[in-house]
């Protein structure tokens, strides 16, 4: 245990948040998310449970709020009092947020939640203890908790079900709090093969379950530093900036005409997805 | 001689199961420390294999009908995780949750693991020799005529096979049966277009109207379609098409729409020709017949008739004459009703009137095998069956792929009718409730361990044959694949034309190979040709793209006047069809079962979907339990209110209330299918489903429903969450 | 104005008196430790059933986190603030009164504490791990996360016991030489000869010892105060709304002195009672106690009051929409119950005709106590039910009989130490009690002269 090694890395350790004189280096993983193109179908749900190895909580556990998908679509209706919904609904895949000044990493009390370099919101969960203080401060409620002992609860994984569990990821026991890492073990792969041959992870070839099953392709990930990324090239286009909690387009007219957002963007967690909102025909 | 292990190739018989003892270290469970687990390292690899990276092995997605191609990847002999296969141009590289789930029902727990014979109500394990024995033997007691197989829709080499065994039998009673098809959407169309199931072009349309059709949730190729819809509302010039989207009850693809308008059930045919008028008013110039059959439909008496503002049918009108080519679609329009046909005639009208005949609804490529061409089921298959049965004419019966007692409705009184035929034989994965009444159950391979070749119904682009090859080698020895039973069944019949053949895949590579010309590979060796197709799993065909004619007949349309309301039976029953669920046959993967109905955000259960007013009149609120009584039945569900329902219906969706099957789909909700008034398309004969009338009373109880939307519902609280803006602000060309 | 103690009480007397309670215990004693016993074990099989099956059994879930294990150890800790109050504060301010009564009220304050640790390890979902919250020498060079409430909380509340244990047991040494001087052989005698570390009440050990108590007085007060500071940060450095409150620090630290008050004057009731102390735990003495938890109920009032006009007049609708969700929601029966009991009761205590009523006392001291246990609940559940995200609201909630059964369990873990402590340490600081009569025969002086010993 070293304090001088501590003091020496604390400004390595934990940034506030992000800021213009301490960039990202090589890599910032981020996410947009066109909700024009989503269409509410919960395949990206039903592939994150078969990559991550989420447990299937059955009903009565469901119904208690034990709920564990890591990446859920949200559903919202904007009747204003009509007789039907006639206008629709917009559906919203909602997921960690990975946000740059995560209000749960401060709160871990035993510093199981950190920044990684590369910009996500990494969970441990060897050393979390399951005080669950990021998930109440967490304003998405993106964070899921280990209510039981699912590997040993019957009928989560029976034989020979347990065959299907992505050794790459581990089976989390009770009491650890989970959330979405943005695949992190293929994130790590990606880096590993692409240091090998000496370069960076290209844009592309690495994709999160949950991108690479959309049949619309509503979800786009990739690497923010990248300026060659389409992720880059979508939130510089859309003037969504990484490090800012108020939006210079919005004080512009011009801001009228571009759809992307971060959602509670006000709470200053400047998240790294971007949602671009949804459109509706005006002539109908 | 079938032997229970077959000889794979090598890279078959790599075996690992130090991947799993891995999986569940992580959490304590077991330990190789413990002595418990045992990692069992590998002397001698096949060469591609490099232990803790996964291969990727290409095949093709049973989960439903649309043929998707997908992608394993396999690690230490195992198939882990589904993806798409880039090369299918059915899919494209993309999925949809159900597929995914595939894996589920690979390695679920209670698939049958062995031949089952009956011995009183229980099931016997026996040999596949005696199994089979058995079955020649039955078939052989009886004339062929009294020989039936009724199956879901086959296509590819399984589909010879089984022509082939019912011609060496004698018998010509395939009965083709899929209980939840579109099939008077078909015959529409045939009459209509000439063709059976054009290609739809939404990608090209600027305007899609869809009459019922869940092209993005359930309804004939959702991925494919999917992906044709990323395009639509985005296309490389910027432009946005439009989705209008009338039905009774809304479906995914209803909340995805710009505008969506609750219809009187069955008043689509009433909506189109409404149109048709709307257009001709407007000034598109239609022929003389067409003018007269819909001078009746004014926009005010199609309003009063359909629940429709004249407002937005005017819009509508202005919408599609103004931004062309556009798509019509006629989906529940057409399945639901007796007058169904007549429904999906004047749809397809419409989209001649607008000119879309060869533009966005295409002619599809045609399929230079014949043979293997898909034979698509329709509920009339299950009618004649069942009519036989009941006349005692059925002695021998084979299932496969068709789960009827679970889908056919009381009134037909199946379950029955099946007791009189003396032998049963089902081909089945899990006990379900067809299996549960059969004297011989015989346990198939999973998708995922079994060869084959698939052609779906709907050709997305180019006519393609999709390959499917184990993605591991079989988890229970006692399995055995369609193909490889057929074979051996017909080896008894024909043994000279089968005996060369060791096992299916040998025929099926040899049937490929000896092809290869036709295939594509006229110029390869057979090895590298072969390989080349499992690599790829999808070999292209070169076909003609079958022409498409536009002769909707006009003439004696006749679509009749609304319903009249029955005062016992005053609401419309509009059974569901899931994207997940459909007609069932994967509830038992927890995956599907937990994933919430993208509308409803229910979970593990029915519901009865009502609107507010139905329930204030009814005095329901939301988790009552109901009950929803038909004259041939009734059912108990929990009642979810929302406001994407006309007034008149409650919908119930379908695929609940097994009663066999699994763990996870038993006794989980009720079975919507049961209830179904036999009321039937004229034209066709086939099962109308909406056409069941239901009275909806309170059962007594209330529960508080499952699922993942919490007492805020749908809304955002003035909480800037799901945004949305007017088309017209944006300029989506500028988009990267 | 009447007096807090006869001045004529003979010191032979005091000592008779208060050790008399540390004779056996008859047989209610016993009765009512096997109750504490019986609740404990309750608490035990729920916490036994919770560690092998899984934090779900608390009914806890993704909206609501945190429940009553959180509500109740802040419950605790806040209770904890009453012996800090009166040994330390009145101490400083010279106030006599508390004499008699800051003893127990000191125990009450370590057995508070070492219950609210209890309900940190109950929290936690690994509670076996729950040593990586202290920076312990490990070979992956891992520290805790300095930067979380919930660790300055461990800091703070470690320190505070030790600091409690320590003003306690140094208060104690007199009383204790003169048990060990009064008392017959056996394991008494034994123990208290080793804790009263040879103290024969010289002039020099008097001296040291008045300096060494003042400055752990000193010391616990500032401790006191930023302990509950810190226990309150855990919501007020959150960002949910309800919690995100600047007045949070104060405010708990008035509901701690609140609560604690409360407390004493129900111990204060049961102990005159059950060891007869009607001369030294007087009826004026319970008078100025009230008095003070009157005075400190309409502070917490006050700052109750500041919160909830803050949200209201401020611009952050998601903290107003939780305020209103809290007064009209499905917890508005204890939240209204909780106004009641914390702000609209202690109205009463301003009466002089309630002031010194035992029975009513001790029923709305206890009543206070409870108010006071929902305010804590208050705090926790409706911020998560009511949130910021729409979409994961709970407005259905609510804790399981496992999370029930604990919180009951642990005022039978309280009861057992009390009682313990009671029986085996005297209850009344004897030392101080005879100061308190010296002081009061001083102040007669000056008066006619009475009749009695000195």
């Amino acid at each position: 245990m070293s304090i001088t090694n501590l003091l020496e890395n604390w400004s390595d350790f934990r940034q506030q948040h992000p800021s213009d004189d301490r960039p990202h280096r090589e890599y910032k993983w981020a996410m947009s998310i066109d909700l024009d193109s989503c269409t509410g179908c919960n395949a990206c749900s039903v592939a994150c449970y078969a990559e991550n190895n989420l447990p299937v909580v059955g009903k009565v556990k469901f119904s208690h709020g034990h709920s564990h998908h890591w990446i859920r679509i949200e559903r919202y209706w904007d009747n204003d009092g009509r007789e039907f919904a006639d206008q629709g609904a917009q559906f919203l895949p909602m997921l960690c947020q990975h946000c740059e000044s995560a209000p749960c990493e401060t709160v871990c009390p035993v510093g199981a939640t950190n920044h990684t370099a590369d910009g996500l919101n990494s969970q441990v969960y060897n050393r979390c203890v399951g005080s669950r203080y990021c998930n109440a401060n967490c304003p998405y409620k993106v964070r899921y908790f280990n209510w039981y002992d699912y590997p040993t609860t019957d009928n989560v994984w029976p034989e020979p079900m347990n065959q299907q569990l992505n050794p790459d990821v581990t089976v989390r026991g009770k009491g650890v709090m989970e959330k979405c890492t943005f695949c992190v073990q293929r994130l790590t792969v990606a880096k590993s093969n692409a240091r090998t041959e000496g370069r960076l992870v290209l844009d592309g070839e690495v994709q999160t379950a949950c991108q690479q099953v959309c049949p619309t392709g509503a979800i786009t990930f990739g690497n923010l530093v990248d300026p060659l990324a389409k992720v880059g090239k979508q939130w510089m286009t859309q003037q969504v900036e990484l490090n800012k909690d108020k939006q210079a387009k919005n004080e512009a007219e011009e801001a009228a005409k571009l759809r992307g957002y971060r959602i509670l963007e006000e709470l200053r967690t400047y998240p790294s997805v971007m949602y671009l909102e949804q459109l509706r025909e005006s002539a109908i | 001689m079938i032997e229970n292990s077959f000889n794979r190739r090598d890279f078959l018989k790599v075996l690992g199961w130090g991947g799993a003892t891995v999986a569940l270290s992580g959490c304590g469970n077991t330990s190789v420390e413990d002595g418990k687990e045992f990692v069992t390292s590998y002397v001698q690899t096949a060469d591609y294999i490099i232990p803790s990276i996964g291969t990727y092995f290409n095949s093709t997605c049973a989960q439903c009908d649309a043929g998707c191609g997908i992608m394993g990847r396999v690690r230490e002999g195992r198939v882990l995780k589904l993806e798409g296969n880039p090369k299918s141009s059915i899919n494209n590289g993309k999925m949809c949750g159900l597929g995914q789930a595939g894996v589920q029902a690979h390695y679920n727990p209670d698939r049958i693991r062995e031949p089952l014979l009956r011995n009183g109500n229980k099931g016997e394990a026996i040999t596949w020799e005696k199994a089979l024995a058995l079955i020649n033997e039955k078939v052989g007691g009886v004339k062929a005529e009294n020989v039936a197989f009724l199956t879901g829709g086959v296509s590819g080499h399984v589909k010879v096979l089984l022509k082939n065994y019912l011609d060496a039998l004698g018998s010509g009673h395939h009965y083709v049966y899929e209980a939840v098809a579109p099939s008077i959407v078909r015959a529409a169309n045939k009459k209509a277009y000439g063709v059976e199931m054009p290609r739809l072009r939404l990608d090209k349309a600027k305007v899609i109207l869809s009459f019922g059709a869940d092209f993005l949730g359930a309804w004939i190729s959702p991925v494919h379609f999917s992906q044709q819809y990323a395009h639509f509302r985005k296309a490389d010039n910027g432009e946005r098409g439009v989705l209008v989207q009338v039905e009774s009850k809304m479906t995914l693809t209803g909340a995805n729409a710009d505008r969506w308008l609750a219809i009187r059930p069955g008043t689509e045919g009433i909506f189109a020709l409404g149109l048709i008028n709307a257009l001709a008013a407007a000034g598109l110039s239609v022929s003389g017949d067409v003018a007269a059959v819909v001078k009746e439909y004014t926009t005010d008496r199609v309003s009063k008739d359909t629940g429709v503002s004249t407002e937005h049918i005017g819009k509508l009108a202005a919408l599609l004459k103004e931004r062309s080519p556009s798509l019509i679609i006629a989906g529940s329009a057409a399945e639901g009703y007796a007058h169904g046909s007549q429904n999906a005639t004047a749809i397809a009208l419409l989209n001649q009137v607008l000119g879309n005949v060869g533009k966005t609804v295409e002619g599809s490529s045609s399929i230079p095998f014949p043979q293997m061409a898909p034979t698509t089921g329709n509920r009339l298959a299950l009618q004649t069956l069942n009519d036989n049965m009941a006349q005692d004419k059925v002695k021998v019966l084979f299932s496969y792929g068709a789960n009827p007692v679970f889908t056919a409705p009381v009134s037909m009184k199946l379950k029955e009718n099946l007791k009189k035929v003396p032998f049963k034989v089902a081909f089945a994965h899990y006990m379900d409730e067809t299996a549960v009444e059969a004297d011989l159950v015989l346990p198939l391979n999973s998708a995922l361990e079994d060869w084959g070749t698939v052609m779906p119904e709907y050709i997305a682009e180019g006519a393609q044959l999709n390959i499917r090859q184990p993605l591991m080698e079989k988890l229970h020895p006692g399995t055995l694949g369609m193909g490889d039973i057929l074979l051996a069944l017909l080896k008894q019949h024909r043994p000279d034309e089968y005996k060369g053949y060791e096992d299916f895949y040998s025929y099926l590579r040899n049937a490929m190979v000896s092809n290869k010309g036709a295939l594509g590979g006229a110029n390869a060796d057979d090895d590298t040709f072969w390989e080349a197709a499992l690599s790829h799993g999808v070999v292209k065909l070169v076909g003609a793209t079958v022409n498409i004619s536009s002769h909707v007949p006009a003439n004696g349309l006749v679509v009749p006047a609304p319903f009249v309301e029955d005062s016992t039976y005053p609401l419309h029953l509009i059974p569901a069809v899931s994207a997940s669920l459909r007609d069932g046959r994967n509830a038992n993967e927890p995956w599907l079962q937990e994933s919430p109905d993208p509308l409803t955000t229910i979970v593990w259960d029915s519901w009865v979907e009502m609107h507010p007013k139905t329930a204030a009149k009814l005095g329901i609120v939301e988790g009552d339990i109901v009950e929803v009584a038909s004259k041939s039945g009734a059912i108990k569900a929990q009642v979810y209110v929302f406001t994407g329902i006309h007034p008149d219906v409650v919908s119930v969706p379908l695929g609940y209330g097994h009663e066999a099957m699994g763990r996870y789909a038993k006794g989980v909700g009720v079975n919507a299918f049961k209830i179904l008034d036999p009321v039937f398309d004229k034209e066709t004969g086939e099962l109308a489903m909406h056409e069941t009338r239901v009275k909806v009373s309170k059962a007594g109880h209330r529960v508080i429903i499952v699922k993942d939307e919490g007492p805020a519902g749908g809304k955002q609280m003035g909480r800037k969450i799901a945004v949305r803006m007017s088309s017209d602000k944006v300029n989506l060309s500028k988009e990267v | 104005m009447e007096k807090d103690i006869r001045e004529d009480i003979a010191w032979a007397q005091i000592n008779k008196d208060v050790l008399k309670s540390l004779e056996s215990p008859r047989r209610l004693y016993w009765v009512i430790l096997l109750i504490a016993l019986a609740m404990i074990s309750v608490a035990v099989g729920c916490e036994i059933y919770q560690y092998t099956t899984g934090m779900g059994v608390s009914n806890k879930n993704n909206s609501h986190v945190w429940s009553l294990y959180i509500a109740t150890f802040i419950f605790w800790i806040g209770m904890s603030h009453s012996g800090t109050l009166l040994s330390a504060i009145l101490h400083l301010m010279h106030a006599d009164w508390r004499k008699p009564i800051y003893r127990f009220a000191e125990a009450m304050t370590t057995f508070s504490l070492m219950t609210a640790g209890l309900f940190v390890m109950v929290h936690l979902g690994r509670l076996w791990q729950v040593y990586y919250v202290m920076p312990y020498p490990n070979e992956r060079w891992v520290w805790p996360n300095f930067q979380s409430p919930l660790v300055w909380d461990m800091f703070a509340i470690a320190t505070y016991l030790s600091s409690s244990v320590l003003f306690l047991y140094v208060g104690m040494i007199p009383d204790l030489a003169i048990c060990r001087d009064n008392i017959h052989a056996g394991w008494r005698k034994k123990l208290y000869t080793v804790m009263s570390l040879g103290w024969e009440g010289t002039d020099r050990q008097w001296r040291n010892f008045r300096v060494t108590y003042l400055t752990i007085a000193c010391f616990l007060i500032p401790l006191a105060v930023s302990v509950h500071s810190i226990v309150a940060s855990d919501f007020a450095m959150s960002n949910m709304p309800g919690w995100h409150v600047t007045s949070f620090p104060p405010y708990f630290v008035a509901g701690a002195l609140y609560s604690g008050c409360a407390a004493i004057i129900t111990l204060f009731i049961i102990l005159r009672y059950v060891f007869r102390f009607e001369e030294y735990m007087t009826l004026p003495i319970m008078k100025k106690l009230v008095r003070l938890t009157f005075a400190i109920a309409m502070v917490w009032t006050y700052l109750n009051l500041i919160e909830f006009a803050s949200v209201w007049y401020g611009h952050d609708q998601t903290a107003k929409d939780q305020l209103i969700f809290k007064a009209t929601g499905p917890y508005a029966p204890f939240f209204w119950a909780m106004i009641f009991f914390g702000s609209i009761l202690p109205l009463m205590l301003a009466f002089k005709r309630f002031q010194t009523h035992l029975p009513i006392l001790f029923v709305v001291s206890i009543l206070l106590n409870v108010g006071m246990w929902l305010e804590r609940w208050m705090i926790i559940s409706p911020s998560f039910a009511h949130g910021h995200y729409p979409w994961t609201w709970d407005h259905d909630q609510w804790p399981s009989l496992v999370q029930w059964g604990i919180v009951f369990g642990s005022f039978g873990w309280f009861t057992l130490l009390f009682m313990v402590f009671c029986k085996v340490f005297p209850s009344v600081s004897m030392y101080e009690v005879k100061e308190m009569v010296y002081h009061r025969s001083l102040a007669l002086k000056h008066k006619p002269a009475v009749k009695g010993d000195y």
